[in-house]
């Protein structure tokens, strides 16, 4: 649906030992736009994300970044392209303090970032929680504060591509509204964001383009608001309700 | 009290010995789930390319030199290599069970190509002893403080200050996390492996002229390392720095004040007594760590 895709998944099969998860996945993810995954549980939506950031080698299939056959590289060479993963559930140090947390961030550009510091200053900024407990060590952070010190950390290095998988999860609603606004405010900068989330209405309100996933393939991919107002996808993902309004 | 100080330093000393030997084996449980059982005999060896080195004809600081080398490419090098990547696959428990078989080669090894008596090691420390306010300290007690702190300093320092240091950390403290964000897990872990490489060729440096070189020092060093890693906490650095020194001052202080005979169990009754009220050890923590 996209000329121009930020990323591409041409029949991509991959899965763990003898369980296949993606079967013959393909799709292609808008430039600068949000793009929320939704689908069943086991319908592979992480696999997708582990696939693309190399965790995972698919079996047959190609993936394609910004134009460039991505379906070997490494975790260095796609965060050299732009390419940020945040996975779901909490991924800190938790013995390194906020600030060396953070820091780990530019691990890939490497000695050579010459505003480093800079750039974490502007993190710290954003979020005066972790400015307060810098030099803590990161297990004293709450989880919503672990869940924005992931996310800054991801956006260190000003990604092109962000996966972001269930970033909501043990969130407040407050501390969700932030991370979507951010993620918003990523987009207008021109980053393309590819996300998962459980709290798929909300997500959907605020992307652009929807994908549904169903048994490792793709079973539906269009505008946001189409996917919402969709009888089918409104009964099996969105609990009943047609269109926008209310909360899931 | 003179008396109870000098033997307090002494007992610092040991278990400054004791805590870098245990350091080294805190942080390869911590990067890569390896307990090296052959810990023990990692410190007996440097001592024997030390001396193997010195008759070829180097002189003693060459040698330690050459035996320093040695050991970071075969105990910290090669041991990863050959031994600990191709049994990790199998699990930590088949690697646990390796590195017993290799404690015994390598002591029976040295035993059968070298030699099975004692071998006199030189030492470092001149022979002589420091009077100062009426305590007499032997100059070998301080030198082997002295260069045991300073190797735990430069170690923190290392793994604090540098970002190659935090690299590491990262790595052991969430290896997928860290390869995500781009780190060079493998080659940290390898540090790690080169680091107690360095650590036992050390040790090895300060204990043998104190112990002689012999096959079978590993057998009391491993089970010290092991004993002051538990005690500390097992995931810990610190820890095992704090275990180490407590060891060797219980080790020192009941062999003068209760009795030599019980030397080798006192340090297994303060494992049990610290196991049983604080199973995480001093410092430690749990391994599953909470949200």
């Amino acid at each position: 649906m996209d000329t121009d895709p930020i990323v591409e998944l041409e029949n991509v099969v991959a899965g763990y030992g003898a369980m296949t998860i993606l079967n013959g996945t393909s799709f292609r993810i808008a430039r600068g736009a949000i793009t929320t995954v939704i689908g069943p549980n086991g319908a592979g939506k992480s696999t997708v994300f582990k696939t693309i950031f190399g965790l995972l080698r698919p079996r047959s299939g190609s993936i394609r970044v910004d134009g460039r056959d991505a379906t070997k590289w490494s975790q260095r060479e796609l965060l050299a392209a732009g390419v940020c993963y945040i996975p779901q559930g909490r991924n800190i140090f938790p013995e390194l303090s906020v600030r060396h947390n953070i820091e780990l961030g530019a691990v890939a550009a490497g000695p050579e970032l010459k505003d480093m510091p800079a750039r974490l200053e502007a993190a710290l900024d954003r979020f005066p929680a972790l400015r307060r407990k810098a030099d803590r060590q990161a297990s004293t952070l709450s989880g919503g504060e672990q869940k924005q010190l992931e996310i800054v950390r991801g956006l260190l290095l000003d990604p092109k591509l962000i996966l972001i998988d269930e970033p909501s999860i043990g969130l407040s609603p407050l501390m969700v509204q932030e991370t979507f606004t951010l993620l918003t405010q990523w987009r207008d900068k021109g980053a393309s964001i590819l996300m998962i989330e459980q709290n798929a209405r909300s997500a959907l309100q605020m992307s652009d383009y929807g994908l549904v996933l169903e048994l490792g393939q793709t079973r539906m991919h269009d505008k946001a608001q189409a996917i919402l107002n969709d009888p089918q996808v409104a009964q099996l993902f969105l609990g009943g309700v047609i269109g926008g309004a209310g909360a899931v | 009290m003179a008396n109870f100080v000098a033997l307090l330093i002494a007992g610092l000393a040991t278990g400054a010995l004791y805590a870098l030997v245990a350091v080294g084996f805190t942080l390869l449980w911590q990067t890569s789930q390896t307990i090296n059982f052959a810990q023990g005999e990692f410190v007996m060896l440097p001592a024997f390319f030390m001396l193997a080195a010195m008759h070829a004809g180097l002189p003693f600081w060459a040698a330690i030199l050459v035996g320093l080398a040695l050991s970071v490419a075969i105990l910290g090098f090669a041991f990863k290599r050959l031994l600990v990547d191709p049994m990790l696959r199998h699990g930590v428990l088949p690697l646990a069970i390796a590195t017993m078989a290799l404690s015994t080669f390598l002591k029976e090894s040295v035993k059968t190509f070298y030699s099975a008596e004692a071998s006199p090691f030189p030492s470092i420390a001149p022979d002589a002893y420091l009077h100062l306010f009426g305590l007499s300290v032997s100059w070998q007690n301080i030198v082997v403080l002295g260069v045991a702190i300073a190797a735990v300093v430069a170690l923190q320092f290392l793994l604090q200050r540098t970002r190659t240091g935090r690299q590491m950390q990262a790595a052991a403290q969430n290896p997928t996390v860290a390869r995500i964000l781009g780190v060079p897990v493998e080659r940290m872990i390898l540090y790690t492996f080169l680091i107690n490489g360095a650590l036992v060729a050390l040790a090895s440096l300060l204990i043998s002229p104190i112990y002689l070189a012999k096959f079978s020092n590993g057998d009391t060093l491993g089970l010290a390392a092991f004993i002051a890693a538990i005690v500390g906490g097992f995931n810990q650095i610190r820890g095992a720095i704090v275990g180490g020194l407590l060891l060797g001052i219980v080790d020192n202080l009941s062999a003068a004040y209760i009795s030599t005979q019980y030397r080798g169990a006192i340090p297994l009754c303060l494992l049990i007594v610290i196991i049983l009220f604080r199973p995480n050890g001093l410092l430690g923590r749990a391994e599953e760590r909470t949200v």
